[in-house]
């Protein structure tokens, strides 16, 4: 405690801003811990109350992910950008499971080219598994809490499932040239991938996710079996094959979107 | 307007909504019931997640069990579930952020105001960066019930929203509630009868999926008027005593020898009411 306090001329001056540096820096040290002088220094209180309100906001503000920023320079609107960024964070154990199966599957066909087919059969189940994990009351702790909002229900898990099957396929195209295949065998299982997560969409309307999932998935395999007993394994794969894939995905996420939309 | 008609809900062939009636209004109506009397199953229903097996509900005109009048009715109302679970690693900002998006709040500058703006109405605008695991259970339950008042809604929906509060925080929590009931409608279940006797107008007692009660805080009461003693001794054979902190027992039930009626509170009616105590 001090029992000097600035003067009447001095505080008038340091309000104008017309003190020197040195003389304005010991009235600050002064002010700090003094609160008589402090109470006698003018302000605006209006100016006070908006500089609170600014500085609050700014720092209460989410700091924006890197993958959100990068939605958003790619054109999706600031809310999409937010959910669809947020969902791999919502089931980190899926994104383990995806990057070990990957590995175990790009190491298994590295060791022995006749198991290249693992790796392509392997890629379109994953992000099914990621899609039934990502929505419903028994893998989303939030689910309940987040039910009641109109946008619950197959706008969300059409957002989710987007999420998940971009990052899968980010995950297994990086993991693919890794392979020792042709390139463009490497890539064949794009679009069965992305037919088997739009067939899981479109079945979710009338199945649970997971069920939908699984039976996705098991159509999937059916279809690999199937093409095997036929003429190989190759004939999953097929362009004639590839072509099919793409149609249907093109329906069936056309009818995700209505669906979701309606 | 809320109504509900011989609405029904089965749980492994035990009938939980047992063909219950109802007509809810603007104000702040208390459900109240023993654990399994259908109070959380009935508000799922009213919260839309979750699909009765028979009956009707229509909140506003709206007909949940049609996907455009469910999505309409969700843009209306705000629900604070019994169980509320959280995503651990997100901020209580992001949260309520999140569940804004969900809402329909696009705009993110508009979003930003709204999600501090109920954060203050909560009294959580300090942990706002928190992580929610580093919440308190208490805090927690703040932030549940701030996502609720997310859009002003209509029609608010909270399931057992005092507990984990202290004191204090239950304080706040009526005060708002309160604000709140002015002008909307607000049903929430509590096992806390003073919560109810404090807040609600109205008082539903369910019990075994029925509706054992509806009425005023003080009807119910009234159910227990003549029957709630104080006596100097422990009575011999009363089903429901305690020693109170003048060193007196509360008896509900048949009057012990010597004992002086008292005038019953809302628990005590509820007590009566439903069977824990027989005159």
């Amino acid at each position: 405690m001090t029992d000097w306090h600035v003067p009447d001329d001095l505080r008038e001056r340091y309000v104008d801003g017309t003190l020197d540096t040195a003389v304005a820096m010991s009235v600050d040290a002064h002010l700090g811990r003094c609160a008589r002088c402090r109470a006698a220094v003018p302000y605006e209180e209006g100016w006070l109350e908006t500089s609170w309100q600014r500085l609050e906001a700014g720092l209460s503000e989410p700091r924006s992910r890197p993958l959100e920023r990068l939605l958003r320079h790619g054109g999706v609107p600031d809310h999409l950008a937010r959910l669809v960024a947020a969902t791999p964070t919502l089931s980190r154990a899926w994104l383990t499971a995806v990057v070990a199966a990957l590995t175990f599957a790009v190491l298994a066909a590295r060791q022995g080219p006749e198991l290249v087919p693992v790796f392509l059969i392997v890629a379109p189940v994953l992000p099914l598994t990621g899609i039934a994990l990502a929505y419903g009351p028994r893998v989303d702790p939030a689910h309940e809490l987040l039910a009641a909002t109109p946008l619950a229900g197959p706008r969300l898990l059409l957002v989710r499932s987007v999420a998940v099957l971009a990052v899968a396929t980010v995950l297994a195209a990086l993991a693919a040239p890794l392979l020792p295949a042709p390139p463009g065998l490497s890539a064949a299982w794009l679009l069965p991938s992305l037919a088997a997560a739009s067939g899981c969409l479109a079945l979710s309307n009338r199945l649970p996710v997971p069920i939908a999932a699984l039976a996705a998935g098991g159509s999937w395999l059916a279809i690999v079996g199937t093409g095997h007993l036929a003429s190989g394994w190759h004939a999953a794969f097929h362009p004639l094959a590839q072509v099919g894939y793409a149609v249907s995905a093109a329906l069936l996420i056309l009818h995700a979107h209505r669906t979701s939309t309606s | 307007m809320i109504e509900i008609s011989d609405l029904t809900k089965t749980y492994g062939g035990r009938p939980v909504l047992d063909g219950l009636d109802l007509t809810l209004g603007p104000g702040i109506t208390g459900l109240l019931g023993p654990n399994g009397a259908g109070k959380t199953t009935l508000l799922r229903c009213l919260a839309t997640t979750l699909a009765p097996d028979g009956g009707a509900v229509r909140a506003f005109g709206l007909d949940p069990g049609v996907p455009m009048q469910r999505t309409a009715l969700r843009r209306r109302l705000g629900y604070l579930p019994q169980d509320p679970g959280f995503y651990p690693h997100f901020t209580a900002f992001d949260l309520v952020d999140y569940v804004a998006i969900l809402k329909e709040l696009t705009d993110r500058r508009q979003r930003h105001a709204e999600v501090r703006r109920v954060l203050a109405e909560v009294e959580l605008t300090g942990q706002s960066r928190t992580k929610v695991r580093k919440l308190s259970g208490g805090m927690r339950q703040r932030l549940a019930l701030a996502q609720a008042l997310l859009g002003e809604p209509d029609l608010l929906i909270l399931d057992e929203p005092t507990v984990g509060l202290d004191p204090e925080q239950r304080m706040l929590f009526r005060a708002l509630v309160s604000r709140l009931g002015e002008d909307r409608t607000v049903v929430l279940s509590t096992h806390q009868t003073e919560d109810v006797a404090a807040l609600c107008e109205r008082v539903i007692v369910l019990r075994d999926g029925r509706v054992a009660f509806d009425g005023t805080p003080g009807e119910l009461a009234g159910v227990a008027a003549g029957q709630v003693w104080l006596s100097d001794e422990a009575p011999a054979g009363a089903r429901v005593f305690w020693r109170t902190a003048d060193g007196r027992y509360r008896v509900l039930g048949g009057p012990p020898p010597g004992a002086d009626v008292t005038p019953p509170g809302v628990e005590d009616g509820y007590l009566m009411l439903i069977g824990e105590v027989t005159a």
